[in-house]
C-alpha cells in the first residue's frame, strides 16, 4: 500500500489524509464541483475532480471512483463514513479492481448492513437484541398485528439504514400507516432500499456504543462512547467514557461487541451500538461497519489513532494496540458543529463561510472540513466540524468544552453553537442524567433565546457600530462636496424601505 | 445621539455620547475596536472586553453575533423611528397566514387544497432538505386560499408555499 484514494469529503476526508501522511502514504482526494476549494482537496497529494453537485454524480458514483483510483495510481481506497462506506458493492468493486479496501470484508458489511440478517446472526452469537420482527415488513397488514404483539410504542426502521434516516417512533396504531410510508420513502431515497422492520421501543434508554478493532490475529474492544444526546436520531454530543458504565458493564458490553464482530469475521475498525436501560440491561442495535464520526473521543481516552490502525490492518499488518485489558484515561467530549439554524427550527442553513476562528489551546482538537470561502449547500451533510476536548475528568471536560465553544467564531452560515453552550450549562446534562429522549423533553435547550445580558451587550455593540459608521461617513461626504448629508440619504433609504 | 435598537422584536434605547454609553439608566465607558480584516469587533465596556462579530446588512441594519447566535439588529435614531411609525414599516413582515419555505428544499408532498379549512399547526407541506423530511405546519387557523407549489418542485428559502386567510 502506497497511495490511498479517499472516497469522501469534508472533515473525515481531511482526517484520513492526515493519517495517510503520518503513515508515510500518499493521499488522493476526490471532489464535487462545489467542493473544489475544500481543505481536503488542498491537503491531498493528488486530486481528482469528479464533477457534478449532487452526491449521485460524484461521492456515490462507484464507477467514477474506481476510475479515479486507477488513473491516479492509487492502490487502496478508504471510504470514510456515510456515502459508500457501508455499501458492500463498493467494497467488492474496489477489490475486483485489484485495489486494497480499507474497511471490513464485503461479507461482514453485507451481514451487518442487512439489519434483519444481523439480528439473526447476533441472536445466534448470544448477543442480546431488542425484541422485534426479524423479517422485513410486507406492508401495513402484516405490520399492524406484529406491532400489537410487541406492544406500543414500537420503532419502524430501515433494513438498510443508519444515521436516523428511515426511522420513526410509533406510539399508537393510527400512526403506524403514515410512519411506514414516510420511513419507506426516506429509506428508498437514502439507501436505495425501502425495506423496513419493526422493533420494540425501549423507553428512555441511553445510546452507548463499543468501539472494536480487529486484525488477522485478534479482535479487541476500546471501551464505550456515550451518544445519548441526539436530535431526531442524529447524534450531537458524544463522550468517552460513559457516566453510566462501570468496569463490570464495560467488560460485559465489550465482550458482546467482540462476539458480534467475530460472528461476521470482522476486520478493521467497527462499532457496535447498544441501547442501555436504566438497570444496565443492554441490547445490540446494529454494527456500523466503518469509522464513526465520533471516533476521536475514543482516541483521546485510549491513546490510539483509529484511522492509522485501519491503514495498518488493511495493509496486512497488526494493530499497535497493547495486549491485555485497556483502561480509559480521563474524559473526552465531542460537540458536532452543524449548519442547523436554532433560530429557524434547527433547519439546515446555507451560505458561504465568511470568517472562522477555530478554538485551540490545551486539550482541544478541531476536526473541520471547512475554511472561509467554502460554500455550504443542501447537497451534503450539515456537519461542518467536530470540536473535541480531553481533560482529566468529566467536570473538567465540560469546563474545557465551554471555554473552547467561547473561542469559536463562524460567520456566513448559522450553526448550532449556541445550543451546545446552553447544553453544557444545563444542570441535568452536567449531572449526566441523559438518555436518547433527553432533547425531546428539553426542547427549551433548542430554542434560540438570547440571554438578557447578551441582548444588552448586543444592543450597545450595534448602537456603537451605527454611531461609528455615521461618524466615518460624514467627513467623506463633506470632502466629496456632495449635496445632502449622509443622514438624509439614510432617511430617504428608510422611507423607501418603509413604503415597500 | 439616542438610538432605538430592536433585537428579536424587543426595543432597547441606547444613548451614545462620545465614549459614554447609557442603557437602562446605567452609563458606562464603551468603545468598539475593530480587528482589521475580520468581522470581529471587541466591545470594551468599562475596561471589560466582549467579542462580537458585526456585519453591516444595510442602512440601520446589522448582524451582531455572539456565542453562536447572530440576530439581525435594527438601529434607528429618533427621526427614522418616527418615519417608520408613520409608514407602518416593520409590520410588513407580519402577514402570518403565509407559509414560506424556511429553507431551500424539495417539495415532497402538499397536504392541503385551496378552500380547505385548517387548524393552526396542521401539516401543510412536507419539504425535504439534506435527505430529511420536514413537516411544515399551518401558522394560523383558517381557510387555504392558495397553494403555490406542487410535489417535486424545488423552492428557494422564503418562497411562498401556501396562503391561509385567518378565521
Amino acid at each position: 500500500m502506497r497511495r490511498v484514494l479517499i472516497a469522501n469529503r469534508g472533515e473525515i476526508a481531511l482526517r484520513i489524509i492526515r493519517a495517510c501522511h503520518e503513515e508515510g502514504l500518499e493521499a488522493v482526494a476526490v471532489h464535487s464541483l462545489p467542493d473544489r476549494g475544500s481543505p481536503h482537496v488542498r491537503a491531498a497529494d493528488h486530486a481528482v475532480a469528479l464533477g457534478g453537485v449532487a452526491p449521485a454524480e460524484n461521492y456515490l458514483d462507484i464507477e467514477k471512483l474506481i476510475a479515479a483510483a486507477k488513473e491516479s495510481g492509487a492502490d487502496a481506497v478508504h471510504p470514510g463514513y456515510g456515502f459508500l462506506a457501508e455499501r458492500a458493492a463498493f467494497a467488492d468493486a474496489v477489490v475486483r479492481a485489484g485495489l486494497t479496501w480499507i474497511g471490513p470484508p464485503a461479507d461482514a458489511i453485507r451481514a451487518m448492513g442487512d439489519k434483519t440478517e444481523a439480528r439473526q446472526r447476533m441472536r445466534a452469537a448470544g448477543v442480546p437484541i431488542v425484541p422485534g420482527g426479524a423479517e422485513p415488513l410486507d406492508g401495513l397488514a402484516q405490520a399492524a398485528p406484529m406491532a400489537q404483539e410487541l406492544g406500543y410504542p414500537v420503532m419502524v426502521k430501515a433494513a438498510a439504514g443508519g444515521g436516523g434516516k428511515g426511522m420513526r417512533v410509533v406510539r399508537t396504531e393510527a400512526e403506524l400507516g403514515p410512519a411506514l410510508e414516510a420511513a419507506g420513502r426516506e429509506a428508498a431515497k437514502a439507501f436505495g432500499d425501502p425495506s423496513l422492520y419493526l422493533e420494540k421501543l425501549v423507553e428512555r434508554p441511553r445510546h452507548i456504543e463499543i468501539q472494536v478493532l480487529a486484525d488477522a490475529y485478534r479482535t479487541v474492544h476500546l471501551g464505550e462512547r456515550e451518544c445519548s444526546i441526539q436530535r431526531r436520531h442524529q447524534k450531537l454530543v458524544e463522550e468517552a467514557p460513559s457516566i453510566a458504565v462501570d468496569l463490570d458493564l464495560r467488560r460485559r458490553m465489550g465482550a458482546a461487541a467482540v462476539a458480534a464482530a467475530k460472528a461476521v469475521n470482522y476486520r478493521g475498525a467497527g462499532t457496535c451500538e447498544f441501547l442501555v436501560a436504566d438497570d444496565g440491561t443492554f441490547y445490540f442495535l446494529e454494527m456500523n461497519t466503518r469509522i464513526q464520526v465520533e471516533h476521536p473521543v475514543t482516541e483521546l481516552v485510549y491513546g490510539v489513532d483509529l484511522v492509522r490502525e485501519q491503514l495498518r490492518i488493511a495493509g496486512g499488518g497488526a494493530m499497535q494496540v497493547p495486549e491485555g485489558e485497556l483502561v480509559p484515561s480521563g474524559w473526552s467530549m465531542e460537540c458536532r458543529i452543524t449548519s442547523e439554524d436554532p433560530a429557524n427550527g434547527f433547519l439546515p442553513d446555507t451560505g458561504t463561510v465568511e470568517f472562522l476562528r477555530a478554538p485551540s489551546g490545551p486539550g482541544v482538537r478541531w476536526d473541520a472540513g471547512i475554511e472561509p470561502g467554502n460554500e455550504i449547500t443542501l447537497h451534503y451533510d450539515p456537519m461542518l466540524a467536530k470540536l473535541i476536548v480531553w481533560a482529566e475528568d468529566r467536570p473538567a471536560a465540560i469546563r474545557r468544552m465551554r471555554r473552547a465553544l467561547n473561542e469559536l467564531i463562524i460567520t456566513g452560515v448559522a450553526t448550532n453553537q449556541a445550543f451546545h453552550r446552553r447544553l453544557l450549562d444545563d444542570p441535568a446534562f452536567i449531572a449526566g442524567e441523559i438518555d436518547i429522549q433527553f432533547l425531546e423533553r428539553r426542547g427549551d435547550l433548542l430554542d434560540a433565546v438570547i440571554p438578557d445580558a447578551d441582548a444588552s451587550a448586543i444592543a450597545i455593540a450595534a448602537a456603537l457600530a451605527e454611531s461609528d459608521a455615521r461618524g466615518a461617513r460624514k467627513p467623506a461626504v463633506a470632502a466629496a462636496g456632495a449635496a445632502g448629508s449622509a443622514q438624509s440619504r439614510w432617511a430617504a433609504e428608510a422611507r423607501r424601505d418603509g413604503l415597500q | 445621539m439616542k438610538y432605538f435598537v430592536t433585537i428579536d422584536g424587543q426595543e432597547r434605547v441606547v444613548e451614545v455620547d462620545g465614549d459614554q454609553v447609557t442603557l437602562d439608566g446605567a452609563t458606562v465607558t464603551g468603545r468598539l475596536d475593530p480587528v482589521p480584516g475580520t468581522p470581529v469587533r471587541q466591545l470594551v465596556l468599562d475596561g471589560n472586553p466582549i467579542t462580537f462579530t458585526v456585519e453591516p446588512l444595510g442602512p440601520g441594519r446589522w448582524r451582531v453575533g455572539r456565542g453562536g447566535l447572530a440576530p439581525e439588529v435594527e438601529v434607528l435614531d429618533e427621526r427614522l423611528r418616527h418615519i417608520r411609525s408613520l409608514t407602518g414599516g416593520g409590520a410588513r413582515h407580519g402577514a402570518s397566514g403565509i407559509l414560506k419555505a424556511p429553507m431551500p428544499g424539495l417539495v415532497v408532498r402538499v397536504e392541503v387544497e385551496p378552500g380547505q379549512e385548517v387548524a393552526a399547526g396542521a401539516p401543510l407541506v412536507v419539504l425535504e432538505a439534506m435527505k430529511m423530511e420536514n413537516q411544515l405546519a399551518a401558522p394560523v387557523a383558517g381557510t387555504v386560499t392558495a397553494v403555490r407549489v406542487r410535489p417535486g418542485a424545488t423552492v428557494e428559502k422564503g418562497a411562498v408555499l401556501v396562503e391561509i386567510t385567518s378565521t
